[in-house]
């Protein structure tokens, strides 16, 4: 318990180091940091509506972070969130374009299916080749963004082309307006519905069967657990794919949420962020909803910025990296500060 | 002493405190120049912390040390090494991915500058066979077998002219005839002059090789330095192990008397009539990296039976554990567990049928040291169901509390890290897991390296017991007495072949003849 709490509060001391941080550096940049702060906060919590806006970014975040969570701590470094979340979002694209004309009742759970598998099956040949070959899967799963975002570019511009479009980027044909699942504000109970579904079941999947402990073993040490009997490729290939279909379901959220069809080049941040949000929240899914709420946040706070503090959006992205910097840094000297006192390893 | 110069190293009054946890408690000693100390004790008696102060590694609490006689700032590795004094770790701190060379020049810490390839290779050549070290410096150090890996380590403290050399365990990683090696090696450099401190818990080797003895028991200094001549193997152990004593029969195994038991308990005369819990038959696998392959090894162990394996290190001990957990793969023969056949079985079905393991490597393949002690206990458990069972984690973590207090753990918490704990500590959770009411085959791999005399005996003591349940016990052991004290039959493998078999009273010439390819693949009596 005392352990958790430090833990808490070093993150809580993290970000606000890296908050203050990017203060001064904005302050020498000519902005005004206090300016800054405050239309960080607003923007993110106090501000009328922000709280809504904030959830929006924060739901499919959390629910791609909390598969990000599974394969890392099964010890497999699946950076491939944001192909997985691409590729979902393709695929239940398809579906929707294919059901075009069916009732919702029908449509929907099978265009969430398409997403789902559409992810795993991202999730799934890296995991293969790891398991079968060794193939190393930062390599595989980065090169897999790649291939995605590629593939959604060519899927929005050719085959799912919106033949009305007309903007700079290239996207499919809206959803059928029946199986949109929430407005273009992005928040509504079916997404906070399925967000609290796999928040749950993840939780009881980590922390309540064997394979939550046995994956988190197997993720520290492989060999400890094969000499125990277990089939390693079974816990990390599920870890994989329960990532990907993870990545996918949000991926599927996004299209018949707030997007209503997919763009290419939409969301291009959506992966590192749920990975950063996993890594921040060490692993654990209580944990992951807090700094997705968190994360989603400064998403908000990314749109209000340049209206309050007359900063570029992207300022947020600085302050995101920040945070990532400070956080898996891992100070001991901060560890041990924190434990004044308390017994030295 | 009565040596005129001052002592090489002496340590004044030193305490070191972990939090509220005392490693040393005032401990005062004087290490006589130019010849061999044995510093002694139990796991957690407070050797490693003392080598650690004398090397300036850690800062006392309180105390002095005094190098040749100059007091130096405690706590500087660089005065020590300065003042000629150099630590060889437990575990190696060589680079893996170095070649020999540049594990050298890295130890050597230069100043820079350009170098060629070739002059360092002559350099280190050089001064690898002035200490006898026949190696090539090109290899890379994850190459090197552990013997070289620990000469490496040596040759490196020798760069610059170490007056004090402390090893810190260094036969625990050593087969006997390595052992043998670093002895002879360390006769050298005291002939060299060098003074050389050893941390050592094995009372043989310690009256082998020391001229003089020092005795730690809970962080204090309990007798020495004294001359070696002046105590015997018994008097040792009992200042070692202090008033929790053993049972005699125990203490004369652990002071490596090496003389077989007249079948302490062993001698059950239905033994052979019983039908066994483990039959080999031919089994031959196929060559991987791991180590050497079998070759048409049969082998039975029945219930409430013992049966040792010796051998030198490398002849096939791994692969042969490794066939019976599937974790090499059969080319030949089969494998039946309790006249079942399970050659097509997989390690959890194994398992299913009563197979247990304490594995060769404790802290790689028996536990997960960055994982908490219920986590690691409960492992075994959790894979006899299916996957997605429910399970209860401070149901598992009273249930791991109760195992781990009957088996006499010395720990905080079931949370804690497994790798938190001493190697005693760690080894008696990996019995609490593997030796339960179920288990039928025990296979203890080295299950007693590296641990003190009361750890060692609580293994055999465990191993005994659940022997006496009936279970089935094949021990792999590189400690010929260890073999001899607790085995009913001892096999012998040579490069992966089944060498010989021999049953008490062993003969040791002959169980070495066997292990050394020397004489006849003789069948003893």
């Amino acid at each position: 318990m005392r352990d958790r709490v430090l833990a808490i509060l070093r993150c809580l001391i993290f970000v606000a180091f890296s908050l203050v941080l990017c203060a001064v550096v904005f302050q020498f940049a000519g902005y005004n940091a206090a300016q800054m702060l405050v239309a960080v906060v607003d923007g993110a919590f106090l501000r009328p509506g922000a709280m809504e806006q904030s959830l929006r970014w924060a739901l499919p975040l959390f629910i791609t972070a909390v598969g990000v969570g599974i394969s890392f701590r099964a010890g497999y470094f699946n950076i491939g969130a944001q192909g997985q979340f691409y590729v979902g979002a393709i695929a239940a694209a398809f579906a929707a374009e294919l059901l075009r004309g069916t009732p919702a009742l029908i449509a929907v759970p099978l265009i969430f299916l398409a997403g789902i598998a559409g992810g795993a099956l991202w999730a799934l040949w890296p995991g293969l080749l790891k398991l079968r070959s060794g193939t190393d899967e930062v390599i595989t799963t980065l090169m897999g963004n790649f291939l995605a975002g590629l593939l959604l570019v060519y899927v929005s511009a050719g085959p799912l082309k919106d033949p009305a479009g007309s903007g700079q980027q290239a996207s499919s044909r809206p959803v059928d307006a029946a199986y949109r699942i929430s407005d273009s504000l992005g928040l509504s109970p079916t997404i906070i519905g399925i967000a609290v579904v796999v928040g749950i079941a993840m939780w009881l999947l980590v922390n309540r069967t064997s394979f939550g402990v046995l994956a988190s073993l197997a993720g520290r040490n492989g060999t400890m657990v094969r000499w125990q009997g277990a089939k390693l490729w079974q816990l990390g290939l599920s870890s994989f794919v329960i990532s990907g279909a993870l990545a996918g379901l949000a991926g599927t959220i996004e299209l018949l949420g707030p997007n209503g069809r997919i763009t290419s080049g939409f969301l291009p941040a959506h992966g590192f962020t749920a990975i950063l949000i996993a890594l921040v929240a060490n692993l654990s899914v209580v944990g992951t909803a807090a700094v997705s709420i968190f994360f989603g946040g400064l998403a908000s706070a990314a749109l209000y910025l340049p209206i309050m503090a007359g900063l570029p959006a992207a300022a947020i992205d600085i302050i995101n990296a920040a945070i990532a910097l400070f956080i898996t840094a891992r100070s001991n000297l901060l560890d041990k500060l924190l434990r004044l006192g308390g017994r030295a390893q | 002493m009565s040596s005129q110069s001052p002592p090489a190293l002496a340590c004044r009054d030193v305490s070191v405190r972990y939090g509220d946890v005392a490693a040393l408690s005032g401990v005062s000693v004087e290490f006589a120049p130019g010849l061999i100390h044995a510093v002694v004790g139990q796991n957690g008696a407070g050797k490693t912390t003392f080598a650690r102060v004398a090397a300036g590694l850690v800062r006392p609490t309180a105390g002095t040390v005094e190098i040749a006689g100059q007091a130096i700032r405690t706590g500087h590795v660089r005065d020590s090494r300065a003042a000629g004094v150099e630590l060889v770790h437990q575990s190696f701190a060589l680079p893996p991915s170095f070649t020999i060379v540049e594990a050298m020049e890295f130890g050597a810490a230069g100043r820079g500058g350009f170098y060629s390839r070739k002059g360092l290779a002559d350099k280190w050549r050089a001064h690898l066979a002035g200490l006898d070290i026949q190696v090539d410096p090109s290899r890379r150090i994850r190459d090197l077998p552990v013997e070289t890996q620990q000469s490496i380590e040596i040759a490196r403290a020798l760069i610059t002219d170490a007056k004090v050399l402390i090893l810190d365990e260094p036969t625990a990683v050593l087969s006997p005839a390595g052992i043998e090696t670093l002895f002879a090696r360390v006769r050298r450099l005291k002939e060299r002059g060098v003074t050389v401190i050893l941390i050592l818990h094995k009372i043989r080797e310690v009256l082998g090789i020391a001229d003089t003895i020092t005795v730690l028991r809970g962080g204090r200094r309990i007798e020495g330095p004294v001359p070696a001549a002046d105590l015997g193997a018994e008097r040792l152990a009992a200042l070692i192990i202090g008033d929790a004593a053993r049972a005699s029969e125990d203490r004369d195994a652990l002071v490596g008397k090496g003389r077989p038991l007249a079948e302490p308990t062993a001698g059950q005369p239905g033994l052979a009539g019983r039908s066994p819990v483990l039959s080999m038959t031919a089994v031959t696998t196929a060559p991987d990296s791991e180590g050497a392959p079998l070759h048409d090894v049969g082998l039975i162990v029945r219930p409430g039976e013992v049966v040792g394996i010796a051998g030198v290190e490398g002849n096939g001990q791994k692969t042969l554990v490794r066939a019976i957990a599937n974790l090499a793969a059969l080319s030949g023969g089969t494998i039946a567990l309790d006249g079942q056949d399970v050659t097509a079985r997989s390690l959890a079905a194994r398992r299913g049928a009563g197979l247990r393991i304490i594995p060769f490597e404790r802290n790689v393949e028996g536990l997960s040291l960055t994982s908490s002690l219920w986590e690691n206990w409960s492992a075994r458990e959790l894979l006899e169901g299916p996957l997605l069972k429910p399970v209860h984690p401070s149901r598992i973590r009273a249930l791991c509390d109760r195992s781990l207090k009957d088996w006499g753990v010395h720990y905080h918490s079931p949370a804690q890290r497994a790798g938190s704990l001493s190697g005693g500590n760690a080894q008696k959770v990996i019995l609490a897991r593997e030796v339960d009411s179920d288990a039928r085959l025990i296979i203890a791999a080295q299950p007693t390296r590296g641990l003190d005399i009361g750890a060692t005996a609580f293994v055999w003591d465990s191993l005994r017991a659940a022997r006496d349940r009936g279970a089935a016990i094949l021990l792999i052991s590189s400690d010929l007495d260890e073999l001899f004290d607790i085995s009913d039959r001892v096999v012998v493998m040579l490069s992966g072949r089944i060498a010989g078999e021999f049953a008490a009273p062993y003969d040791i010439q002959s169980v070495g003849a066997a292990m050394t390819g020397a004489g006849h693949a003789a069948t003893g009596a």
